[in-house]
């Protein structure tokens, strides 16, 4: 038996990968804002999360490897790349491609195309926000626990970039998902489709709930 | 009896074949009847008040596709759309985006739709080496049949194209008209085309992968033909090709 892939074909490559990154980023997204949330539950809930990402568990001195933490925020970053070169192809990047977009909303109202505005806005936001927090967390991971965290996010004033980056990255990863679906023939039929839509709104206001209280949470840590 | 009621219609007005012409919106009053439509109103309009309002139509019915506009921001046919769903009476017309513009509402779709076809080679290609035409053609599977009839049912009135956002900003896109037909003859078992063949027509940026599920053509779409599952499975199968399996 042979396996043959045709790398020439571009475009369908281009937007299998879109799609495939897409969904890791919220995946990861949604994973990462759920233990982040341990410091809900105290210090000592997040501090033990802290430390079992680092792998802890796998060193004699239970101190664990902070670069674990580099190594993911690395990797992160290169599939938000690749999300973000494929992606770029799809917006409107002349004046004039603007200007039809701009028309098209004026003229027709129709509540998806506006849906997608707002996930290129947010995706354009992301891109410049994204990078900061992968910095910051990619170049001193062993800073990340309750107190380290509480220090940067209120202390340092780093919340200026986390809030807003909070509620653009949980609405494009919900809008980004519901498109997924949708392209590749998750919904049957329209009823599919407007249940899908309904958890994407969901989806969106829990996790912003969720990073909100978080964040509010690690206020007490702060020195 | 209770008194009928008075229309506005706000109608964009521009005819390019005018020297010194310039876009705008004209307002026009009618008095409403019973079961009336905004074919039937601009008919009117014509008739009555200024005969140099041009548009579109031929069938009256809903199968022609000739006279869909933009009314009240949703691109449809004017022949379906009773003018009794507007509760404030205020009616606003604008030509299908995306055409080159005849005229006030009329468009130049069949331009469009002609160009398209030939692009896309939008006919059947049967098996030529199997080609005997004293041989009776095979009878088509009626679950098949049934399919293809779904699809068929395209009139081409172009309100997927002017829906579209992406067949806005980018004018060599197909547009979902497109992507229906081609999906008509891939299901078609008459159809010689491998999938592969489909993808040099239909795999590009231009295609099923320039499409950016924006919905406009499955919400808007006068005859409700499921554009959103068959792009998604235009999408797949097309995908498909990207890996063969063969035994070596």
């Amino acid at each position: 038996m042979a396996i043959k892939s045709s790398i020439r074909k571009l475009s369908a490559w281009l937007d299998l990968s879109q799609s495939l990154s897409g969904v890791i980023l919220a995946v990861f997204l949604w994973t990462h804002l759920v233990l982040v949330s341990s410091i809900l539950l105290g210090g000592d809930a997040m501090n033990w999360v802290a430390r079992n990402m680092e792998l802890s568990f796998l060193s004699s001195d239970g101190h664990g490897y902070p670069w674990v933490v580099t190594c993911i925020a690395i990797s992160i970053a290169a599939i938000a790349l690749v999300h973000v070169i494929v992606a770029l192809q799809k917006l409107p990047m002349s004046l004039r491609q603007q200007r039809a977009l701009q028309q098209q909303i004026q003229v027709i109202n129709h509540g998806d195309t506006r849906l997608w505005r707002w996930q290129a806005i947010t995706g354009v936001v992301i891109l410049l926000l994204l990078p900061v927090h992968l910095w910051l967390i990619g170049s001193s991971p062993e800073t990340i626990g309750p107190l380290g965290s509480a220090a940067r996010i209120w202390n340092q004033g780093v919340w200026m970039v986390y809030l807003p980056l909070l509620l653009m990255v949980e609405l494009h990863a919900a809008i980004g998902i519901y498109r997924v679906a949708l392209k590749w023939g998750a919904a049957r039929n329209l009823n599919t489709r407007s249940r899908l839509r309904k958890i994407k709104t969901i989806m969106s206001v829990v996790f912003v709930a969720l990073g909100v209280a978080s964040l509010l949470a690690f206020l007490p840590h702060a020195g | 009896m209770s008194q009928s009621r008075i229309l506005t219609f706000n109608i964009f007005r521009y005819d390019p074949q005018q020297p010194g012409d310039k876009p705008a919106m004209v307002q026009y009053q009618l008095e409403e009847t019973p079961g009336m439509t905004v074919f039937i109103a601009l008919n009117r309009l014509r008739a009555e008040q200024d005969p140099s309002l041009q548009f579109d139509f031929v069938c009256r019915a809903g199968i022609c596709g000739s006279c869909a506009m933009v009314i009240n921001g949703f691109p449809t046919l004017a022949c379906r759309t009773l003018t009794a769903k507007y509760a404030d009476g205020n009616i606003t017309l604008m030509p299908l985006p995306g055409f080159e513009l005849i005229g006030d509402l009329s468009v130049n779709t069949g331009k469009f739709m002609r160009e398209l076809a030939e692009r896309l080679k939008l006919w059947l290609h049967p098996d030529e080496t199997q080609h005997d035409i004293h041989l009776i053609e095979k009878p088509m599977d009626p679950e098949e049949a049934a399919k293809l009839y779904e699809l068929e049912r395209c009139v081409e009135c172009g309100v997927c194209v002017s829906a579209c956002a992406t067949a806005q900003m980018r004018d060599t896109f197909v547009g979902a008209v497109g992507m229906m037909k081609i999906a008509r003859f891939e299901l078609d078992s008459r159809d010689a085309r491998s999938a592969e063949d489909f993808y040099h027509v239909i795999g590009t940026q231009d295609g099923v992968f320039g499409c950016m599920t924006l919905l406009g053509c499955q919400d808007n779409c006068p005859k409700d033909l499921p554009h959103m599952q068959q792009i998604a499975y235009l999408r797949r199968k097309m995908a498909g090709t990207l890996i063969t399996i063969s035994k070596a």
